[in-house]
């Protein structure tokens, strides 16, 4: 077991927004975290990874073995950072005691590139790329934290669905390669749908582990985007 | 005067010059990405406020504490004997100042409008101060146009220790740095307390901005913190591009800024904000060139992309 979550609530202040987030992820699993915005998925995310903690039950995970793919948006085009720069700050967890880089994470970024297909972007700014080559480069940055899980903000916000596609698959064949488990906080559910069914529900303050397929019943879709109508399951 | 007398005889005024070229533009780089950039002007002007406030109380300082022994007249006939009690009250106001900040942090403005207010309170103060004490109006006006003629080899130890102290602090946790501004969530993924690294990078702030305004004056510091680091990101192509640039550039504000001073006899201070916009300027305008094969940049089309 990578991941488990107990009876776990998060919040902010004392006070908890998610309630009731109960579940567990073995190798290979892959998540998606669906809910209307504003229902709390990036603080469920958040609470999972630790950087908020847990205001009751409990979550079990390899805090250093987690790989963090944040929106891609909350980070600040000002630094002038080329993708090569972008990817090797995955390693800075490990630096020599100097504060430098190790040799080997240099090589380990430059393979990881190349791994998302972006070998041949390692100097452009990573401003300058596209909104699909970021996620790529992100991820690519997540490979070299070593993770057993891995946890991604919303990679396929803002990307046309061939993109989303891309994305998907790449973190698809990672969670195979490397038998990593995987929660997303996901939009684009047509190319989640093509990996995974599992879903956690964010609504109502309540944390619900179900399937994605549960959508396609509208009365079902209705009560968990807006609270409307009977719980069928 | 030979060029060569001139060199001996304001040598440690050329060294703390030189290294306020390298070090501030590197605080200063990672102000600017940190999007606090107006650290720079704020801070030197609440370290002025302090030096003020050193002259006023000068005289009960004198008096009540003791200055080594000295008489006030001794004392003031004597700038290298004041400077260490200088710098005590530019840290105290320097920290009030970055109290300031932080304390207003959630304040319903902008940072630009907090600066700006921290500036005017700051500014205020300082002449203030400096009206109450007779030297020390004269003294403030001074160390304003950056007169780095008197410092000495005191003088030069003590910026010496503080800029050395903080050049190794930033080459050490510049990667730290650098994530903690950039992506704070990966950073403490990575257990890099983002906590620790912000409060490193005020100390660091604290140090160079207190030392600097009493040693070389808030002009020059002003200049080397916010200019260089500016031309340098129009110029910079990476992380590593982006850090030696700003040194080339700080280097060559100083030395311009010392060129224009004893060739045209103009204060330092304001030679050397000149000096460092113009060789930035003149980075600007060298990156507005078509760029050459080694970096290229992607297609337009993407580019778009990526901004929508």
């Amino acid at each position: 077991m990578l991941l488990r979550a107990r009876s776990a609530s998060f919040g902010y202040a004392g006070r908890a927004f998610l309630d009731g987030v109960d579940f567990e992820l073995r190798a290979g699993d892959i998540a998606a975290v669906v809910g209307p915005n504003g229902a709390g998925k990036t603080t469920l995310l958040r609470g999972l990874i630790g950087l908020i903690a847990p205001i009751r039950g409990s979550v079990e995970l390899d805090r250093t073995r987690v790989g963090y793919v944040p929106q891609r948006e909350a980070l600040d085009p000002l630094y002038p950072l080329t993708t090569r720069d972008v990817v090797q700050l995955g390693a800075f967890g490990r630096l020599t005691r100097w504060g430098t880089l190790r040799a080997a994470d240099r090589g380990r970024a430059a393979d990881a590139l190349a791994r998302v297909g972006l070998a041949d972007r390692a100097h452009t700014l990573f401003s300058a790329l596209s909104g699909g080559q970021r996620q790529r480069s992100l991820i690519a940055r997540a490979l070299l934290m070593d993770p057993t899980v891995l946890f991604l903000d919303e990679p396929t916000s803002g990307a046309d669905p061939i993109a989303a596609a891309d994305v998907m698959e790449l973190v698809a064949s990672l969670a195979r390669e490397h038998g990593l488990a995987v929660v997303l906080v996901a939009h684009h559910l047509s190319a989640v749908r093509a990996h995974t069914d599992r879903a956690l529900f964010v609504h109502c303050g309540r944390v619900e582990a179900g399937h994605l397929h549960e959508l396609d019943d509208p009365v079902r879709a209705l009560h968990l985007f807006r609270g409307e109508g009977a719980h069928t399951h | 005067m030979s060029l060569y007398d001139a060199f001996n005889l304001f040598l440690w005024a050329i060294l703390a010059t030189a290294l306020a070229g390298i070090v501030a533009p590197l605080l200063g780089a990672h102000l600017l990405l940190r999007r606090t950039g107006l650290y720079g002007l704020v801070l030197p002007q609440f370290a002025s406020a302090g030096v003020a406030l050193g002259y006023a109380l000068l005289p009960w300082w004198v008096a009540r504490v003791g200055l080594g022994g000295l008489s006030l007249e001794e004392a003031l006939a004597d700038p290298h004997a004041v400077s260490n009690l200088l710098l005590g009250f530019a840290a105290l106001t320097t920290g009030l100042g970055l109290g300031f900040q932080a304390l207003f942090a959630r304040a319903r403005a902008t940072e630009s409008a907090r600066a700006a207010a921290a500036f005017a309170v700051a500014g205020a103060a300082t002449l203030l101060l400096a009206e109450r004490s007779p030297l020390g109006a004269e003294y403030v006006d001074s160390l304003l146009r950056g007169e780095v003629l008197a410092v000495g080899v005191h003088e030069f130890e003590i910026i010496a220790a503080a800029f050395g102290l903080a050049l190794v602090l930033l080459l050490r946790f510049q990667n730290a740095l650098l994530l903690g501004g950039f992506d704070p969530d990966t950073a403490r993924v990575l257990g890099l307390g983002t906590r620790r690294t912000d409060a490193l990078l005020l100390i660091i702030t604290g140090l160079v901005v207190a030392t600097g305004t009493v040693i070389v004056g808030p002009m020059v510091l002003f200049s080397l913190l916010v200019i260089p680091p500016l031309g340098a990101r129009a110029l910079a192509r990476s992380q590593r591009g982006f850090f030696a640039w700003t040194t080339v550039l700080g280097l060559l504000s100083a030395a311009c800024g010392l060129a224009l001073s004893f060739g045209l006899d103009l204060p330092l201070g304001p030679a050397v904000a000149v000096g460092s916009a113009s060789v930035s300027a003149a980075g600007w305008l060298a990156s507005r060139r078509p760029r050459s094969a080694g970096h290229p940049l992607p297609p337009r089309s993407v580019q778009q992309r990526a901004v929508g």
